[in-house]
């Protein structure tokens, strides 16, 4: 295995745990939707990255998209999770105006800058479809850091986190500090699909917080068995997918990862209806 | 009119004083002056829109008072309910995920999360308060169970547990009779009556139920945006409630004339 498979592998397997542990949160409270809205939101920041490179050159440069991507992907979580508690806006529309907006705008931008220059911006498709080379060995650490960090806050605050998850309000009148809980998930998630959009790409980032989650719910009936399952299912696809590329290099890594986890999600379910067929009464 | 109680040595728990609150322009609570005195039951009845939910959320600190304030136990709702020991709650229709992966065991110890604390775990012998509680509930036989796996009165009665994990000193029920049918809400009260003289507690409940409410009551509120009424059940103006509800006390076993179209039946205080 070369070094730069290898560098890869760390960063997606630590990607991969971290979006298992949250994807439970995020199928639980039905986040998915909030996760295609943060997600599509760094399409949105890369855009806006692109068109202030034609206006200033200096900052055409794929550090700076990344940057980019990252403010915008913070930034949406805070405010979708500002959005999903307020009473004033529609939750679910005004996510998915948000969301439509930043696929057009990131589009749009990615069109101007093929007009301007001729070309399309140097990582248009890895920021739709995720890229395996060029992870460098501080991005492998930055996402083992990361990921570290995120099962460690899940970790020490887990009692508070499934109180606010089983039942935000009655949470919050026991004294759990469900304000804090609600943001610092939605924080967790955005800085998980900054680091997703460079494995799977901005289209299918949220896969990885869908899929695992639900996959283990299907499976198993205590919350222990559920994370084993999540990070199991997790990891399978995120070794899958690099494999697959590995071995086909024209198969983008994100597409392949995502229908690996969707074919572990189909036997799941498959097991699922085995079981509760099993379970039912004889007629 | 202020209407409390006459007792001026009467400890109080709750201290609710010129109350207003306001959803932007429309007045859902005016000039509320409520005590509730500590160990005792307050039923709190009203017409829909009246504002009894709104009292609910402004006692939990969901919400806060457009003017006036609320003292619970010295601290106000906000802070009460941070600490999580003082109040508990039982909502109405509480929102249950079927398919979430904890057991009944786990649902009831959800309570002691604020008590505990953010970095801290649930003390032992609170762990084992629960125990005892699942057992006086009557469910510790199915504690290892999912809650999927619970029907709608079992799973009442680990929200209960839940509510009570923390040994609170004021219980808020919100409808907790509502969807049950007669056997159950009488079992209901007799329960709730064991366990309140148990823990010392003292409860506010909403109910529409004029029969459960008289029926474990010491006082009764009526609000309908002002406090119309608050003494004990035996001195209610049954005119005052008919107005209220359109119904009458005696056709319900409570008192008063009897009305055509009332529905007749009979819950018993526990003995």
């Amino acid at each position: 295995m070369d070094a730069q498979l290898t560098t890869t592998l760390v960063a997606a397997c630590a990607l991969a745990c971290a979006c298992a542990v949250l994807s439970i949160f995020v199928v639980l409270r039905r986040w998915a939707f909030i996760g295609e809205g943060i997600g599509h939101s760094g399409l949105g920041g890369a855009g806006t990255a692109w068109v202030l490179a034609l206006l200033f050159p200096a900052l055409d440069s794929p550090g700076v998209t990344y940057a980019f991507v990252v403010l915008f992907c913070l930034l949406t979580a805070l405010g979708i999770g500002a959005v999903a508690r307020s009473r004033r806006v529609n939750a679910d529309a005004a996510i998915g105006i948000f969301l439509v907006a930043s696929l057009a705008w990131g589009f749009l931008a990615q069109q101007v800058y093929f007009q301007a220059r001729h070309t399309n911006p140097y990582d248009f498709n890895t920021y739709l479809f995720g890229q395996v080379r060029g992870f460098g060995t501080e991005f492998a650490l930055a996402s083992v850091a990361l990921s570290a960090a995120v099962l460690l806050v899940v970790g020490v605050l887990w009692p508070q986190i499934v109180a606010y998850c089983f039942d935000p309000l009655t949470a919050q009148t026991s004294g759990a500090r469900a304000a804090l809980v609600h943001y610092l998930l939605m924080l967790l998630l955005g800085l998980v699909i900054v680091i997703g959009v460079r494995v799977a790409g901005s289209v299918l980032v949220t896969a990885l917080l869908v899929l695992p989650g639900t996959t283990a719910l299907a499976l198993a009936r205590r919350m222990r068995g559920v994370v084993a399952c999540a990070v199991a299912v997790a990891l399978v696809g995120a070794v899958g997918g690099l494999l697959v590329n590995a071995k086909w290099s024209f198969l983008p890594v994100g597409p392949s990862i995502v229908l690996i986890l969707f074919a572990q999600f189909l036997i799941a379910q498959a097991i699922g209806a085995a079981r509760d067929a099993a379970a039912a009464p004889a007629r | 009119m202020r209407l409390r109680s006459r007792n001026p040595r009467m400890q109080t728990i709750v201290d609710i004083t010129h109350l207003d609150f306001a959803y932007g322009p429309q007045l859902v609570l005016n000039h509320v002056d409520l005590a509730v005195a500590r160990g005792s039951t307050l039923g709190l009845i009203g017409p829909n829109g009246g504002g009894k939910t709104t009292l609910i959320k402004l006692l939990l600190g969901l919400a806060r008072a457009t003017r006036g304030t609320i003292d619970i136990d010295g601290m106000s709702p906000r802070d009460a309910v941070r600490r999580g020991d003082v109040v508990g709650y039982l909502p109405q229709n509480p929102r249950v995920t079927s398919n979430f992966p904890i057991s009944v065991r786990q649902l009831a110890r959800l309570g002691l999360v604020g008590k505990a604390g953010l970095l801290r775990r649930a003390a032992r012998e609170d762990l084992v308060f629960v125990e005892e509680l699942l057992e006086r509930v009557g469910i510790r036989e199915i504690a290892d169970d999912p809650v999927g796996a619970l029907s709608g009165g079992q799973l009442q009665r680990a929200l209960f547990a839940r509510a009570l994990a923390a040994r609170p000193r004021l219980l808020l029920l919100d409808e907790p009779t509502t969807g049950i049918d007669r056997s159950g809400q009488q079992r209901f009260i007799e329960f709730l009556a064991a366990l309140k003289r148990d823990l010392n507690l003292t409860v506010i409940f909403v109910s529409h139920d004029l029969r459960a409410v008289t029926a474990i009551a010491d006082r009764i509120a009526c609000l309908n945006v002002t406090l119309h009424y608050h003494d004990v059940p035996e001195r209610m103006p049954a005119e005052l409630v008919y107005r209220m509800f359109s119904c009458d006390l005696q056709a319900m076993g409570i008192g008063g004339k009897a009305h055509e179209g009332c529905a007749t039946s009979h819950v018993t205080a526990p003995t």
